[in-house]
């Protein structure tokens, strides 16, 4: 592992002082220190927040829910609010990493995922992402697993997070906070696609910290779920998944809430099948005909052609899921 | 001789080492404390073939902490000596840094010797390594075979062209990594010519003379000693090229090293189940009866060694078939040499073949069970001897019992549960019963305790337990006062722990030692005056709990202890010895087993979930039944893993392997492990060795794969000819 120091905060404003002289924050260090070990990642000073007072869930005025950054992935799944108002969430964070990790893991860490594409976490191969204009290995190498939606030419790797694909499909807004104040981003414009740039992750400035996740206010009821499809039956990324929240009332979806995971570069919503849904009666065909839309401008790559048919399967399971037969 | 009453061995016993396991208190390799340690780390090649042009280590050297950097340039040159008393492949194998050639992705260039392993690992990164690249081959069906290994009786070809029935099926198996939780770990030490090596080895004798062979040193200037293997599944079986660098390291720095392989390394620099293209064209007559069987194989090898396996031996021998014709192949490419892993060989071809049977009576429209008893045959065909046991028609007709087999439906994807499809399968299973000369001390001391050594080792069958069961009722003793140890090079030589020979190799040399000293104390006190037994039948003496009495007049009688005391004796002891099968065989030995599984398959999803498992098994006597249902539940996890999960991909490019770690290469978790349960049937077997038992550990694997397979079949209706089965095949 490459020489580094480590410091440990108990303010905000200590760790803004640390970032801004280019320290890198580590919480439950599920992800950093496993890319430390491997040689990706190579920060010289590491910043320990894990003692911040951001590891708070509660409802905001508005009727949405506001997730701190240091909750972990266990406390964020089996929080009341969270279970009742968005299974979504639970659900997604549940079906990640495993117990060990999710009890260690936080939610602003999780959102901060790095790919596991393993040309990137292999430091002798090309990755644009690792070593900009190296080349991507795996556009041309062994893609099962990578993006059919969004990728570049520089990079196809996904985004592994399960639960930043429900926060896409709700439309979460990320509280930030650095040394010019707070500033709020959708979760839409907080993650980047690679474009040329895929070293670029999420619309971060240096030194700048996640404080918590906004859900916002959503009409209730509110049904929601996810579905995660992988080989194994635990302790896997996906190769595609679904989040999907739905409102009914008489009898016709008023709200539709759809984002894919496992798929994309980035979590992917899927507006155009939110369009479909919404004015309709759910229905085993309204299922069917929205979920063709999911794969909407998929360019699958050498291995993962399978991946267009078997998203539009997702989502529409998922949907006949949460929407239930009719 | 009286047969001495059976307290321990068949007991269900716990594992004699689950404490020191479960407490931590069990010293892997790596874990051993050897005064002033410092720290290896290889740095692997980079690409897939060529030569290394230039290594610059002046920055790796710079580091604090970091000692050497040794590699083809500076290493001092290795005899290399010929070693045919190790599990060595045919061929010039890997020499590590004596010149620049790069045979394969990961092949070890460089060494890192630090003070810390942090260290050393930096400095690894640190090293700049250039090289010459060449294409490498690395796909098994694109590269130039070597000449087949050929088999034949009968006429298959016109018994082929003649039969009513015909199957013309082309299987692919995937290449598998044993992953056992311990990775592979090595600490050297050299004082003076000797060189003292703690390891995970299944073989510390085979480790001893490759050691020897390697640095040229008399054997006895080099011991193994390897107490505990966290898991090996045959990895441990070879000793492979970090276990040179280790001692190499040493040897440079003249300071104990430890090298410890990264999980990443676990993929290439030990060897694998090596991947096949298996066709099996086969010929019935209407009711199933099979005519001709046509076996072409071709597997992975590595270009510098030929590695082969018993993939040739269930298509000679499982079912009856008058003609029969083989050929296996070696495929060399730019990989490193595979290893055998569990069921090595019978496992790949039980796959092919199981499957292809069900095919068979798929398409005849029989019972899958009923068609295996129609070609169940009378003798070994492959040999002409007869089978010393086999009961494999119990285990059919048991399995489907216990299992509901009378519930599947014929007719695949006839059962439905909401999304899931569900389907039954089952397969039959074969491994070759292998014995192997071993020797085992013994030593009864004056207090009533015992010890046995034996150089074997224990990468988790529990041969501590079994052994010490054999032990302490041969010896008339209790458990507790009976001590065993294995895995050191100074004990009495054995086997590989491998090939599921242990318990019949090592058990007989045990129960042969036991029985001498028992029948020396007996002999001691019927010829002592002073004894109660004196003058007794010896043939009438047993001992039980430390106590030797006449068997109808347990009064008369005294404890080893009360004897030998008397005596002044501070011991008893002798070599037991078992020298393996002798002579021309009379009989053909093999255990087997009929399989059951019961998947579900998401119908639009394709993903398969094993939802119950049998295995029904004909392995002989079972020493240790708590410790054969774990042997058994273990090998029906692999076969999940192999079924459904487990494949490792080799990038054409460069020959890297894409998948080197366990969150991409899939091995089952928890959660993809169903209900899962085993049946032994009971009995022995009294030709096969003294204990009678026929090994266990590899048969419990074999079958599992085409019993899941058939199962998918059962459920869906397609046929997957293709491991592992993922959601992609099945969309």
């Amino acid at each position: 592992m490459h020489p580094f120091t480590y410091t440990r905060v108990s303010s905000t404003r200590d760790a803004l002082a640390a970032g801004r002289r280019g320290g890198r924050y580590i919480a439950g260090g599920t992800t950093l220190v496993d890319l430390m070990r491997e040689g990706v990642e190579h920060p010289a000073t590491i910043v320990d927040i894990s003692g911040l007072p951001l590891d708070e869930v509660r409802a905001t005025e508005r009727g949405g829910l506001r997730i701190g950054a240091l909750v972990s992935m266990a406390q964020a799944a089996a929080h009341p609010k969270v279970r009742a108002l968005f299974p979504v969430i639970s659900q997604a964070l549940e079906l990640s990493a495993s117990a060990q990790l999710r009890n260690m893991a936080t939610i602003g860490g999780n959102i901060m995922q790095r790919t596991r594409c393993t040309y990137f976490r292999d430091v002798t191969a090309a990755c644009n992402k690792r070593d900009p204009g190296s080349g991507c290995a795996a556009r041309d190498g062994f893609n099962r697993t990578h993006a059919i939606l969004g990728a570049s030419t520089a990079c196809v790797a996904t985004h592994p997070s399960d639960v930043s694909v429900a926060f896409a499909a709700l439309q979460a807004q990320v509280h930030l906070l650095g040394p010019d104040g707070e500033r709020r981003l959708s979760f839409a414009d907080f993650l980047l696609r690679p474009g040329t740039t895929p070293q670029r992750e999420q619309a971060l400035h240096p030194g700048e910290l996640i404080t918590a996740v906004e859900i916002p206010a959503l009409p209730r009821p509110l049904a929601s779920g996810y579905l995660k499809v992988r080989d194994r039956q635990s302790y896997e990324f996906a190769l595609t998944s679904a989040a999907v929240a739905l409102h009914v009332r008489g009898g016709i979806i008023r709200e539709a809430k759809v984002a894919a995971g496992g798929v994309g570069t980035v979590p992917w919503k899927l507006p155009a099948v939110e369009d479909h849904l919404i004015g309709e009666r759910p229905s085993d065909a309204l299922w069917k005909a929205a979920a063709k839309k999911a794969a909407d401008g998929a360019r699958p790559l050498a291995h993962n052609r399978f991946k267009v048919e078997l998203l539009q399967r997702t989502v529409e399971r998922q949907l006949r899921t949460v929407g239930g037969h009719a | 001789m009286s047969p001495q009453p059976q307290a321990a061995v068949g007991a269900p016993l716990s594992r004699v080492d689950g404490r020191l396991k479960v407490t931590g208190q069990a010293r892997y390799a790596a874990e051993h404390d050897v005064d002033g340690t410092v720290h290896a780390v290889i740095i692997d090649a980079s690409i897939g073939r060529g030569r290394i042009t230039a290594i610059d280590t002046r920055q790796a050297e710079a580091q604090p902490g970091v000692l050497r950097v040794l590699h083809h340039r500076n290493a001092p040159k290795l005899p290399y000596r010929d070693n045919t008393a190790s599990n060595n492949p045919p061929g010039e194998r890997l020499r590590v840094f004596q010149d620049d050639k790069v045979l394969f992705h990961g092949q070890p260039v460089a060494v890192v010797i630090a003070t810390t392993l942090e260290a050393a690992q930096h400095g690894a990164r640190l090293v700049k390594v250039r090289y010459q690249t060449e294409q490498p081959d690395t796909d098994l069906t694109d590269a130039t075979p070597d000449k087949p290994t050929t088999y034949a009786r009968g006429d298959a070809e016109a018994a082929l062209r003649k039969a009513p029935v015909r199957l013309d099926l082309s299987y692919r198996t995937a290449r598998n990594h044993h992953n056992p939780m311990e990775p592979h770990a090595t600490i050297a030490r050299w004082e003076g010519g000797k060189l003292t090596v703690w390891d995970k080895t299944q073989w510390v004798v085979g480790t001893q003379t490759e050691l020897a062979a390697v640095f040229g040193l008399p054997l006895d200037s080099v011991r193994v000693i390897s107490p505990y293997v966290g898991g090996a599944f045959g990895t441990g079986l070879r000793c492979w090229p970090h276990t040179i660098v280790a001692a190499l390291a040493a040897r440079v720095t003249k300071r104990p090293v430890k090298l410890v392989l990264s999980r990443r390394q676990m993929y290439f620099g030990n060897g694998f189940r090596p991947a096949y293209a298996y066709r099996l064209r086969l010929g019935s007559d209407r009711r199933g009866r099979l005519t001709a069987a046509l076996h072409e194989m071709d597997g992975e090898t590595s270009s510098y060694e030929t590695f082969t396996e018993a993939i040739m031996t269930p298509g000679q021998m499982l079912y009856s078939t008058p003609n029969v014709k083989q050929a296996y192949r070696t495929v060399p490419l730019d990989v490193n040499t595979p290893i055998w892993m569990r069921g090595p060989g019978f496992a790949n071809a039980s796959y092919v073949i199981e499957s292809a049977i069900d095919e068979l009576a798929h398409t005849i429209g029989i019972d899958p069970i009923e068609l295996r008893r129609r070609n169940e045959p009378a003798e070994d065909e492959s040999s002409g001897l007869p089978f010393s046991t086999r009961r494999l028609r119990e285990c059919y007709t048991i399995g489907a019992r216990e299992f509901g087999w009378h519930r599947r439906s014929h007719k695949p994807r006839s059962r439905r549960e909401g999304d899931w499809l569900i389907g039954m399968g089952m397969a039959a299973g074969v491994y070759d019963t292998a014995r192997a000369t071993a020797q085992a001390r013994v030593r009864l001391d004056a207090d009533g305790t015992a010890t046995v050594e034996a150089a074997t080792s224990d990468m988790g069958p529990g041969t501590y337990t079994s052994q010490t069961q054999v032990a302490a009722d041969a010896l008339g003793l209790t458990m507790r006062t009976v001590t065993f140890r294995l895995g050191d090079s100074l004990y009495p030589p054995t086997p590989p722990h491998g090939g599921s020979m242990t318990m019949a190799s090592v058990g007989s040399a045990v129960l042969d030692g036991c029985n001498r000293v028992r029948n020396n104390a007996i002999k001691l006190a019927t010829e002592d005056r002073q004894s109660p037994l004196h003058g007794a039948d010896p043939n009438d003496i047993v001992v039980r709990g430390g106590r030797l009495h006449v068997k109808n007049n347990p009064a008369r009688g005294e404890t080893y202890r009360a004897l030998l005391t008397r005596n002044k004796s501070t011991h008893l002891e002798a070599l037991g010895n078992f020298t393996g099968p002798e002579g021309t065989p009379r009989h053909s030995f093999f255990a087997y087993n009929a399989t059951f599984a019961e998947v579900a398959v998401d119908a639009t999803l394709g993903l398969v979930r094993v939802r119950r498992m049998l295995g029904v098994y004909d392995a002989g006597r079972i020493i240790s039944p708590k410790l054969a249902q774990s042997q058994a539940i273990g090998g029906m996890v692999g076969g999940i893993g192999t079924a459904l999960l487990e494949h490792s991909v080799t990038d054409p490019r460069d020959g890297r392997t894409v998948n080197a770690n366990l969150a991409d290469y899939l091995i089952p978790v928890n959660a993809d492990v169903p209900d899962i349960q085993a049946i032994y049937l009971d009995g022995e077997d009294r030709e096969a060795d003294p204990l009678g038992v026929k090994g266990l550990g590899e048969v419990v694997h074999v079958g599992v794969a085409p019993a899941i397979a058939n199962a998918v079949f059962n459920a869906t209706g397609r046929r997957i000819r293709q491991l592992p089965i993922t959601a992609d095949a099945l969309l």
